[in-house]
């Protein structure tokens, strides 16, 4: 019997089957592309191979597209992906006391003590030195993303780069090529920018202890990392399931759910892959609030609604879930 | 002359049974809405706060179905919101509006004798007696005080209530039926019941829900729209929530000002890490977060529109009333530009947070 977890991000979608022992029998990174639907659905296809849904015992979804991920797979917990990323780390790593956190479009910072969340941070108004960022400099530079974090160690002076916001940073690296910097240097500085942010904004005022984690998709450059070590002056761990922890986190939520409930899952199947999805949106007049309604159809039934306020369009799911 | 008013939370309600029981002409803009802040921010300068927006909206709204005077209450100082009309008037005129602004400012700063002139510049086009003036003043207070009595009740009895979702559904359906009620004594009536009814709701008293004091700027925590309805999203997860500012406290801390006899406990309790006024509500905050920290809730959530500066100085306080008095406390920043998605993860992330502190594991959405 497995767990799973699904953890739909604004960059990537992924997906973990976890057994009883919270082992991590498969993972499953998915690009979103925008379009959260269609990333669940093709990683449940890669997964319908593989197992059966009689298979799985539970199911979790996490990640900002975590509401309409699991009307569509009928997930038996929804979290936030700051309690899941913390579920996580506390259970490949039960003396953690910092999470550093990073990923396509945000970034956060989680404290926790004796095992408990007491504080976490995301940031709030920049996306300078999330994983997009990082993707768009790493094409801009024509380097493959993977390996952006070597061209970075192999720095000898890395050059000082405004890390303050992206639009900045970018028109400053852009101004050092033009001067002729070596193109190691330049990205080395980048990092050392990116990290100098994070630390300034996101993890400001926040008290960071070792042991600590760094996770998310930026995890994987190792520049950043080394930059973290240096920075912080303490040795960081990457967790080895590092960029699905989110996932893992909804999943470990998902079977506690489960156990302490007493019932089963109300996973949908992995036939879902192979059903017609559509969202469409409109702006309900039925008073002054102006509500944005979200409804989310499959097969050309209404499965669920999001954005109102009085529940008025929630109910007619429920409603009819009920006869 | 036909009046309107910005909107505050559930103020309206109360100046509808006012101007009802005067007599007089009046127009209720839509409640805040989409349409509010787009036309508000079309024609407000950029980095002015998030309220100032939204009064420009109801103002416009209000204009279109007639109204030709604004009704509204000013501070003249120390922060911004002080000198709000004076601007708001002059982005009107330059719209090519003429609105005639009729702004009550506290007996500290334009003298008794002056807002008297001015109130009567609105009771001038009553015809009732100046008795029942009288009367309608006192109404519109006993209505505004009953209103955030049964909200207050609301928001806290909802981590207790026995149907989950009672209480959510009682308020809203108050505020209708009040609203829609055109006959002052009527309307006042029906509140007392409503309260009544709130107070009888089936609780559950060996719950232990987690609770949590909202405090910051007093626009954005009583304006739900501005707040992304946080007190309602609250409710929904079963957790009770108390505030301090409303409206009437509002005009009961206005009032009291005078004779330095306002919020004298809250006050107190934010002499040991604020001990001077700095504008806004920014001691208010404070004292609210050291009391919430003495009445025993699990949390606070501070609340303040985008380039607020009193609430910007109690936020580096903050923190250290968390460390000192082991309360933990959220920090939201709300302006038009505020995203859903980001907001939502941090309330969730923040109540998991207090659920897990407690010592056992919180699963449930």
């Amino acid at each position: 019997m497995y767990t799973l977890g699904v953890d739909v991000g604004s960059v990537s979608t992924n997906m973990v089957l976890v057994d009883y022992s919270g082992r991590v029998v498969e993972k499953h990174y998915i690009r979103t592309k925008g379009r959260p639907m269609e990333a669940v659905q093709a990683g449940f296809a890669m997964l319908r191979e593989k197992y059966h849904d009689r298979q799985i015992m539970a199911v979790g979804a996490t990640g900002s597209g975590r509401a309409i991920a699991a009307i569509q797979i009928g997930a038996d917990i929804v979290k936030n992906e700051i309690t899941a990323h913390a579920v996580a780390s506390i259970s490949t790593m039960p003396d953690v006391k910092t999470i550093l956190e990073i990923g396509g479009q945000d970034s956060k910072i989680i404290i926790i003590r004796n095992g408990v969340v007491t504080d976490f941070a995301m940031n709030t108004v920049c996306a300078a030195g999330t994983g997009s960022f990082l993707d768009r400099q790493a094409e801009r530079l024509d380097i493959p993303i993977e390996e952006f974090g070597e061209f970075a160690l192999k720095a000898t002076v890395p050059v000082r780069i405004a890390g303050r916001c992206a639009v900045f940073a970018e028109s400053d690296m852009i101004h050092k090529q033009q001067l002729g910097y070596n193109t190691c240097d330049i990205i080395g500085g980048l990092c050392d920018a990116l990290v100098r942010n994070y630390l300034s904004n996101v993890a400001k005022g926040k008290e960071i202890l070792p042991a600590v984690i760094f996770q998310g998709g930026v995890a994987a450059n190792r520049g950043i990392h080394r930059a973290f070590e240096t920075a912080l002056q303490m040795p960081i761990t990457i967790p080895q399931h590092h960029e699905v922890m989110g996932a893992i986190g909804a999943a470990i939520l998902a079977r506690e759910k489960i156990q302490q409930e007493d019932r089963t899952t109300k996973f949908k199947g992995f036939s879902v892959s192979t059903s017609a999805f559509q969202s469409k949106s409109f702006i309900c007049n039925g008073c002054t609030n102006q509500c944005e309604v979200v409804s989310v159809m499959e097969n050309q039934k209404a499965v669920g609604f999001f954005g109102d306020r009085c529940e008025k369009w929630r109910n007619k799911v429920s409603a009819r879930a009920l006869n | 002359m036909k009046i309107t008013i910005p909107h505050l939370g559930n103020v309206y309600i109360a100046v509808k049974i006012l101007f009802d029981s005067l007599g007089l002409d009046y127009v209720i803009p839509p409640l805040n809405n989409r349409e509010a802040l787009l036309w508000g921010s079309k024609y407000s300068p950029e980095e002015i706060c998030l309220p100032f927006k939204l009064m420009i909206g109801n103002y416009l709204a209000g204009i279109h179905e007639g109204a030709d005077t604004v009704l509204l209450v000013g501070s003249c100082g120390p922060c911004r919101f002080g000198e709000y009309c004076e601007l708001q008037m002059k982005i009107l005129q330059q719209l090519g509006h003429k609105i005639d602004f009729i702004v009550l400012d506290p007996v500290k700063s334009i003298g008794l004798c002056e807002l008297l002139h001015r109130m009567h510049r609105v009771g001038a086009y009553s015809k009732k007696t100046r008795m029942r003036k009288l009367q309608s003043l006192f109404m519109a207070y006993k209505a505004m005080t009953l209103l955030d009595d049964i909200e207050k009740e609301a928001h806290w009895r909802a981590g207790f209530e026995k149907k989950p979702g009672e209480c959510k559904r009682l308020l809203n359906q108050c505020r209708n039926a009040v609203y829609s009620c055109n006959d002052p004594e009527k309307a006042l009536a029906l509140l007392q019941e409503y309260l009544e009814t709130i107070q009888k709701i089936p609780v559950s008293p060996e719950r232990n829900p987690i609770k949590i004091s909202i405090i910051g700027e007093i626009y954005t925590v009583i304006e739900p729209f501005t707040n992304l309805y946080i007190e309602d999203v609250l409710m929904d997860m079963g957790i009770s929530t108390s505030r301090h500012l409303t409206p009437s406290w509002w005009v009961k801390d206005m009032l009291l000002k005078t004779m330095r006899l306002n919020s004298r406990e809250l006050l107190k309790a934010s002499d040991e890490y604020l001990p001077l006024y700095i504008g806004g509500h920014a001691r208010e905050c404070i004292g609210e977060a050291v009391l919430a920290a003495e009445e025993g809730m699990d949390g606070a959530i501070q609340i303040f529109p985008m380039g607020c500066m009193p609430e910007i100085v109690s936020k580096a306080i903050l923190p250290s009333i968390s460390r000192q008095k082991n309360l933990p406390i959220l920090t939201l920043v709300v302006d038009e530009m505020t995203g859903e998605a980001g907001y939502m993860t941090r309330i969730e992330a923040f109540t998991d947070l207090l659920e897990r502190r407690r010592g056992h594991v919180y699963i449930g959405s």
